[in-house]
């Protein structure tokens, strides 16, 4: 069984050589201030939403469910996680509203618009 | 297809608030070039390079409206493909930080942005998506089709030079 943790992206927040963020900032910014000035180094994973596609810093300290799409086998955000609990909610992942998007554009899919790749 | 870097080598942007035209030289804009197109963001890097403390608080964001008239990139800024045998593409992406008007930040609570704020006198930022975790931009839908890198309202603003990593799809 795959580990979730593939889908994790990184964020490095390097001011080992700045003066750094003053905490107000740091937190404006969702970073950990004590890792945001001077002299430190800020490293993260992200995670990318499965339904709308947006990247968030992933908290290790969160102590509430993380919300998890068992459809996308994928995490999501707290935005997407209110909206798939409404009754009216229909399961679209972000891929498949790129494929819905550009299928209303061209009318067909991609695979059969492009030239045929010849072997020789 | 082929991965490219859209790279501006030293600007300045300015702290713009969400649904307001940026002002030229003060973002960095990527945008579909068709409504067939689609963009998978890999990697935003910023390195600062300001001689004084100043603090930017930069966002990536997605555009509610694009630039009018986007202006081509000129030297030193650049959008090229990594690999050097790559093909010309049949649709190229749009990537400017010059416009008849500048593209406005979304102000949607629900659209995604990433927070890339930093000390630009010393610091860096790299933010790397994970494979097929890419930050997405596709055909000509409000929203979906651009995106800037520009900084947001507050701090000090100083000087920095940033790439940002993409694949045409």
């Amino acid at each position: 069984m795959s580990s979730l943790k593939r889908h994790e992206g990184y964020l490095f927040v390097d001011h080992r050589a700045s003066p750094g963020l003053p905490e107000d900032i740091a937190r404006k910014s969702g970073y950990d201030p004590k890792h945001c000035g001077e002299g430190a180094l800020f490293e993260a994973a992200t995670l990318t939403c499965s339904h709308c596609g947006c990247s968030f810093v992933k908290n290790p300290l969160r102590t509430r469910e993380r919300a998890y799409c068992q459809k996308c086998d994928h995490y999501i955000c707290d935005g997407c996680d209110i909206q798939r609990h409404k009754a009216e909610y229909i399961h679209l992942p972000y891929k498949a509203l790129s494929e819905v998007r550009l299928a209303e554009v061209l009318g067909s899919p991609q695979e059969l618009l492009n030239s045929p790749i010849i072997l020789k | 297809m082929a991965k490219r870097s859209f790279q501006a080598a030293t600007w300045t942007p300015t702290a713009t608030g969400d649904n307001t035209a940026m002002a030229n030289t003060t973002y960095m804009a990527i945008e579909s070039g068709a409504s067939t197109q689609g963009l998978n963001v890999i990697e935003i890097y910023i390195g600062g390079q300001a001689t004084a403390s100043s603090v930017n608080i930069m966002q990536f964001a997605r555009t509610t409206t694009v630039g009018t008239t986007p202006t081509a990139l000129a030297a030193p800024n650049g959008d090229g493909p990594l690999n050097g045998l790559t093909q010309a593409l049949p649709t190229v992406a749009v990537t400017y930080v010059a416009a008849s008007t500048g593209p406005l930040r979304s102000t949607s609570t629900t659209a995604a942005r990433l927070n890339l704020s930093l000390n630009v006198f010393g610091g860096i930022v790299r933010w790397v998506a994970a494979p097929g975790e890419e930050w997405g931009i596709i055909g000509t839908t409000s929203g979906l089709s651009g995106s800037t890198l520009s900084a947001f309202t507050g701090g000090s603003v100083g000087l920095i030079g940033a790439h940002i990593v993409y694949e045409p799809l």
